[in-house]
């Protein structure tokens, strides 16, 4: 679904790579993680994917469904099938989720030559979608993110996610800040939306989320590098030995080469 | 040291008028009177005074405007459009300053309730003790004041008596016509709202094609102990027309008035909306939204005057500022000495969306008294890039994404409408100015 070549990246305007030659490929059904210690570039790759303008590919390339997008604007990226759950949803006053939600279905519809829904069927939708987050149909008319706690934003991500149903979910620390009950709620969601037809990547510092959702795929981001990919057992390595050994072994290559 | 003396310019440099001539009606002949020597007198601003600092003039002092009469104003058609539903039978309707009976219906006006002109009721107590009382503040040479003084013979005069609640709103429609000549119009408003009274006013003002005139409309609402106005005043004058108007209202105890001042016309909007503290335990609202682009300007200087114990003041002003055009706020606050617990609440804010637009934004507070609760601020932004990407990630064009920002930047404003309609047609109204063509906010920030 998603192959993602030799990837380069700096900010827009910048010398600095943040992304020094990134490989990964991910087919559909699949739930990956990407785990690394920050300032790795884990967050930037899932900007990158999304198509934050941001960012400059400066080499490299990314195929969706064999189809280059390295060039392509966020928005045809989300007609695609492409979606970012943000590490830090941005707080939109004015604007309710139900609002959103309705434009950006419908615009993915139209783009994509299915029928749009009109405002009563949307609204029965959207509610049948809430139950994966657990919220009660108020969220839907509360204005996007604003003054919502730093739970209710990242179950709105999810929540975003269960009504668009993407192809490809990249999803930036949906996990940080979380207290038990959040956690749980978003990651059953997480689970509810996965199948077959999709594929998940997990953006994460800590091992915790993975407790409740089993990767196929654990990878391992080092100074703008996949240094390690494996099973899930990974991620329980990695918990117990944490980043310092792969960063003394990555370190140590890093200056030989 | 130069001996010659410069000629005073005067607005009467830019207009033709006979202002000899005064009403027959006694309370307005008066004031006529007064106004006709006024204009003479006043000098006509210009950049050097501090009040006309950043507003340019030349759209009035490049032009000579005649009166409606000499205008060759063509005759008023169907403006049915305009009409609002729910006040289908409580509407003024006055083409170019000229009251036209045929247009308005006034059926829905409760019996008690006066609705109607000011040349009709020119013997009425209250207009008698009321009309030209409140528009003339701290003696200041207000030239616009002063030419509607002199030249109004007719106007609105709306009487609400005690304990009585007006359940239809009010609407003053001013429409505007094509003409030969740009000519020069004064509508009038006076409200008197007695004890306890309630109502909602709209007065709208609409320019049907794109032609140059000068509106100078004066409004004064008396409000007497505990009365209560919503007043909506939306401004769609033609795009080539400059507005100057001053709205007034003196508050008496317990009483609240309520403005909400809507600007999306004329190529000069200069709006002085001013509120006065009469007595203890007021409440009171002047809020702004302003949507301009070309090369319109929009400038309000309000004063609001807290001279009593006890207000509650609110003025939230926003605006929306596209290609060149200019915007202008300065919102005088003042707090007399002795006026204790005084909550008053000013914000100012701006979204700049070109590169060429300007916005001016000054809060002024004059506060004479310690027991009191002033907040004020002002922001000058674009729109946030992060919220941009945020919608653009999820599949809107970058283009729907600004004008959805836009649209509800504005939203916090025109929800506060109590009128159905009115709330729908500025709306629409935000919808046209976001949607304008393809190149709309197309500037990167």
């Amino acid at each position: 679904m998603l192959e993602i070549k030799n990837l380069h990246a700096s900010v827009e305007g910048e010398e600095e790579q943040i992304l020094k030659g990134v490989n990964l490929k991910i087919n559909k059904g699949e739930i990956h993680a990407i785990m690394g210690p920050n300032g790795s570039g884990k967050s930037t790759l899932a900007k990158v994917v999304s198509g934050h303008p941001e960012y400059e590919v400066t080499e490299g390339e990314i195929l969706f469904e064999g189809e280059d997008i390295t060039e392509m604007d966020a928005d045809e990226r989300a007609h695609l099938g492409m979606f970012l759950a943000f590490q830090y949803p941005v707080e939109v006053p004015g604007i309710t989720n139900k609002t959103l939600l309705r434009e950006s279905f419908n615009t993915i519809a139209r783009e994509n030559g299915r029928e749009e829904l009109d405002p009563l069927e949307f609204e029965d939708y959207l509610k049948s979608r809430l139950e994966i987050i657990n919220m009660k149909d108020e969220f839907l008319e509360r204005s996007i993110n604003t003054g919502f706690s730093g739970g209710e934003k990242k179950k709105n991500e999810v929540f975003q996610m269960a009504v668009l149903n993407p192809k490809l979910a990249f999803m930036d620390e949906t996990d940080s800040g979380l207290d038990i009950d959040a956690l749980k709620v978003v990651s059953d969601g997480i689970n509810k939306i996965a199948g077959p037809e999709n594929a998940i990547v997990l953006i994460t510092h800590y091992q915790r989320l993975l407790n409740y959702i089993t990767p196929d795929h654990v990878h391992v981001m080092m100074n703008g590098k996949i240094v390690k990919s494996a099973g899930k057992e990974l991620a329980h390595e990695l918990e117990e030995q944490g980043y310092e050994e792969l960063e003394k072994q990555f370190s140590l290559n890093g200056e030989a080469q | 040291m130069s001996t010659a003396v410069q000629e005073k310019e005067t607005i009467l440099s830019y207009l033709d008028g006979n202002f000899d001539s005064v009403s027959d009606v006694k309370a307005i002949g008066a004031i006529n009177q007064k106004g006709a020597g006024n204009i003479a007198e006043f000098p006509f601003p210009t950049k050097k005074d501090e009040d006309w600092r950043f507003t340019d003039l030349k759209s009035i002092s490049r032009n000579h405007f005649v009166a409606v009469e000499d205008a060759g104003a063509v005759s008023v058609g169907d403006i049915s459009d305009y009409y609002l539903p729910e006040a289908m039978n409580s509407r003024l309707v006055f083409v170019n300053g000229v009251f036209d009976t045929e247009l308005s219906s006034l059926s829905d006006i409760p019996e008690g309730v006066t609705v109607g002109t000011l040349a009709e009721n020119g013997e009425d107590e209250a207009v008698k003790t009321h009309l030209g009382k409140y528009v003339n503040y701290d003696d200041d040479q207000d030239v616009f004041a002063a030419l509607n003084d002199a030249n109004f013979s007719d106007g609105v005069f709306i009487h609400v008596p005690k304990e009585t609640k007006v359940e239809v709103p009010i609407h003053i429609l001013n429409v505007f016509t094509d003409s030969e000549k740009p000519f020069y119009a004064t509508p009038r408003v006076l409200y008197v709202g007695e004890a306890y009274s309630k109502s909602t006013v709209v007065e709208e003002h609409i320019g049907l094609v794109e032609n140059e005139y000068l509106n100078i409309p004066v409004a004064e609402f008396k409000m007497m102990e505990g009365s209560n106005v919503h007043h909506a005043r939306i401004q769609r004058d033609s795009k080539k027309a400059s507005h100057i108007s001053r709205p007034m209202a003196h508050l008496d105890k317990f009483a609240e008035y309520h403005s909400y001042t809507i600007c999306l016309g004329a190529k000069l909007f200069r709006n002085d909306p001013r509120v006065v503290q009469n007595d203890e335990e007021v409440n009171f609202t002047i809020d702004g939204l302003v949507l301009i682009d070309g090369e319109q300007i929009a400038d309000t200087h309000s004063a609001i005057d807290h001279r009593h114990w006890h207000a509650q003041s609110h003025q939230l002003h926003k605006v929306v500022v596209n290609d060149k055009a200019h915007s202008i706020f300065n919102g005088k606050i003042f707090v007399r000495k002795d006026s204790q617990k005084i909550d008053s609440f000013q914000e100012n804010r701006n979204l700049l969306l070109s590169f060429d637009g300007t916005v001016h934004t000054k809060p002024q507070l004059e506060i004479f008294s310690d027991d009191v609760l002033c907040s004020h601020g002002a922001t000058i932004g674009q729109l946030n890039e992060d919220e941009v990407f945020y919608l653009h990630s999820r599949g809107l064009t970058k283009k729907k994404a600004r004008e959805l920002l836009v649209y509800a930047f504005t939203l916090e404003s025109i929800e506060n409408m109590e009128v159905e309609s009115v709330h729908k047609l500025l709306l629409d109204e935000v919808v046209k100015f976001t949607s304008r063509d393809e190149e709309f906010l197309a500037v990167e920030a």
